[in-house]
């Protein structure tokens, strides 16, 4: 004879109304008797583990489904306490994507994004290969290098403006010096053609230190045999580095192609405190652009719905990353 | 260890390799050389046409007056009181869940990690919006209430990551023989494990520190009153006055630097790990 579902009544039960069937709980059915069942079993690392969960679902989880819910209404913050915010569909989306300012701003995300992460990515690499040399002196270079790294982005950016100055600037000075005569007085931050590049120089400056420091832990688990055979083999050093350490490396690499490209796609506090996005809009990218809408405009729902569209793209540049990132644990 | 040794004579090679380490050494020194030496310099000896990288006369005057005529102490403190306040708070939760992903094997924990895991590619930009419609209503804008709920975002993720490597590099036997003379699982935590784990977790909570400390988005979005500002918005704000005083502004980055600076020299072993994950494994 085949169990009654018992459902909802079972958990009743502990009510006081008296259970028809008598059933051993591991042959219930249905979730919600199971997750009682599971919530029993592990109670204990459900003690430890359920604080955090719970702060993550407050202060994350909720935010992303607010700003998916929002990215469906007019939600214009001086009307908001007169007219309260209204479902139109798709509406934000439709204008967003006709609109040839966030093309452009896409565009300027990307290129910059491509930009930092190649230049870092070779920096770091050069870098790499340099600490993992024995000369006198290498083990200062590996601590200094760190410097810009450890520097906030907000002091960073601060720091580079400076050097950037037009008048009294360092780097002015430093390229007249060199012969490009010029330099005197250009204003890196206030021309369209530069600012972009400026900041770009920046981002490089600061991210740069991480990567040589994760290759250069990488190189240094490159077993001493392979370099020995090679040598004995009379491998040149160019041979070396192309069929031993780049392909040692090619792993890890793809880990941290990933993720600068994430932190690069994010990158705002240097953009903000350098150009603010200026000069006319030259380098608009797409953090600033939708802090602009939200902040500066006051339009949420149309903030919102850009804010949905950057995490569609970092999803997918994540998706990537987990694939790599798997791949890397096997 | 694949450290490449030089072989003695070949000077050629040397030389190429001090050249570059020298061009490495330069860029990422010189500009930290720089803001140090325009802050202990006098405004005169600073805007002149031809810089002085060594100041002709050195001054402290610059930290003097950055302390007296602006609120620097006041955005000193408050970033203080924000990302200790914030670090704490994430190292208990993290702890707690860092020990729980680690031992225990219950039902969503892989869908739960991999979760945490992506949220730290998350833009700050994509949450402040809801956050910042959340705080409204709540009346918590203009208070640090705001940034207390906020920096969690990004500082809770990381620990949780970072801790449960700590935790699991622990052999679980340590426990196992706890429980055996008798302590509960929760008493062989407090007295076996966590003792053990004290240097994993500084250095997450000096990760989580450091990360309040630099955070610039929120707290500007956030806070409107001078009084309240934390230090990268009260850095920023020097631009918004007629003529940047460099001199002082440099002193004030000096100043915002430094605990970043020794934290980091603390946790630099630490370093790749909780972001990359196992993958300098090699």
């Amino acid at each position: 004879m085949p169990l009654p579902r018992p459902g909802k009544e079972l958990l009743s039960a502990k009510g006081g109304i008296p259970v028809k069937t008598p059933v051993r709980m591991e042959e219930l059915q249905g979730w919600e008797p199971a997750f009682w069942l599971a919530l029993k079993k592990h109670r204990l690392a459900f003690a430890f583990v359920c604080p955090a969960l719970l702060a993550i679902g407050l202060v994350i989880l909720y935010p992303l489904v607010a700003v998916v819910v929002t990215s469906f209404e007019r939600y214009y913050l001086l009307e908001i306490l007169t007219k309260g915010s209204t479902y139109i569909g798709f509406a934000n989306y439709v204008e967003i994507l006709k609109d040839p300012e966030f093309w452009y701003s896409l565009g300027i995300t990307l290129f910059f994004t491509a930009a930092c992460v190649i230049l870092t990515i070779l920096s770091g690499l050069a870098v790499a290969l340099l600490l993992n040399l024995e000369f006198p002196g290498h083990r200062v270079l590996s601590v200094a290098v760190l410097l810009p790294w450890v520097m906030p982005r907000v002091a960073s950016s601060i720091l580079w403006k400076w050097i950037y100055d037009d008048q009294f600037g360092i780097l002015n000075y430093l390229l007249t010096l060199l012969g490009f005569k010029g330099m005197v007085s250009y204003a890196w931050l206030a021309h369209t053609g530069s600012a972009l590049w400026a900041v770009i120089i920046v981002v490089v400056w600061q991210s740069f230190p991480f990567i040589a420091v994760a290759l250069l832990a990488g190189l240094q688990s490159i077993p001493d045999e392979l370099y020995e055979a090679a040598m004995i083999d009379g491998a040149s050093a160019w041979q070396r580095l192309h069929f031993i350490t780049l392909p040692f490396l090619r792993n890890l690499l793809g880990v941290l192609t990933v993720i600068s490209t994430i932190w690069d796609f994010k990158v705002f506090d240097q953009m903000w405190v350098l150009t603010g996005g200026g000069p006319a809009g030259s380098t608009m990218i797409l953090g600033i652009h939708t802090w602009m809408h939200a902040f500066a405009y006051l339009r949420m729902g149309r903030a919102s719905a850009l804010a949905v569209l950057m995490l569609l793209l970092v999803t997918v540049i994540t998706l990537f990353y987990l694939k790599v990132f798997n791949r890397e644990e096997e | 260890m694949a450290k490449i040794r030089l072989r003695k004579r070949n000077l050629p090679a040397l030389f190429f390799i001090y050249l570059a380490a020298l061009v490495v050494f330069f860029v990422a020194v010189f500009p930290f050389g720089w803001m140090l030496s325009t802050s202990l310099k006098r405004p005169e000896d600073t805007f002149t046409s031809v810089p002085k990288l060594i100041p002709p006369q050195f001054t402290l005057e610059n930290y003097r007056r950055a302390f007296q005529d602006t609120l620097l102490g006041r955005y000193i403190l408050n970033s203080l009181y924000v990302a200790s306040v914030v670090t704490l708070a994430s190292l208990v939760l993290a702890t707690l869940a860092g020990y729980g992903f680690s031992r225990f094997r219950f039902p969503g924990r892989q869908a739960w990690l991999l979760f945490i895991l992506c949220i730290q590619m998350l833009p700050s930009v994509v949450i402040i919006i809801p956050l910042f419609i959340v705080m409204r209503n709540l009346h918590a804008l203009n208070s640090h209430w705001a940034l207390l709920v906020s920096y969690p975002t990004f500082t809770l993720p990381l620990s949780i990551w970072m801790l449960k490597g700590f935790f699991d590099e622990i052999p679980r036997e340590l426990e196992e023989v706890a429980q055996i003379d008798g302590c509960s699982v929760p008493a062989a935590f407090f007295r076996v494990i966590l003792p053990l784990t004290l240097p994993g977790i500084t250095a997450s909570g000096i990760y989580a520190f450091i990360g309040a400390w630099n955070e610039f988005m929120f707290a500007m979005t956030f806070i409107n009153h001078q009084e309240l500002y934390t230090m990268p918005v009260g850095l920023n704000a020097f631009f918004g006055q007629f003529t940047v005083e460099w001199n002082q502004l440099m002193a004030a980055s000096v100043f915002f630097t430094l605990p970043s600076l020794v934290f980091f020299l603390l946790v630099r072993k630490y370093l790749a790990r909780g972001i990359v994950g196992g993958a300098v494994k090699g």
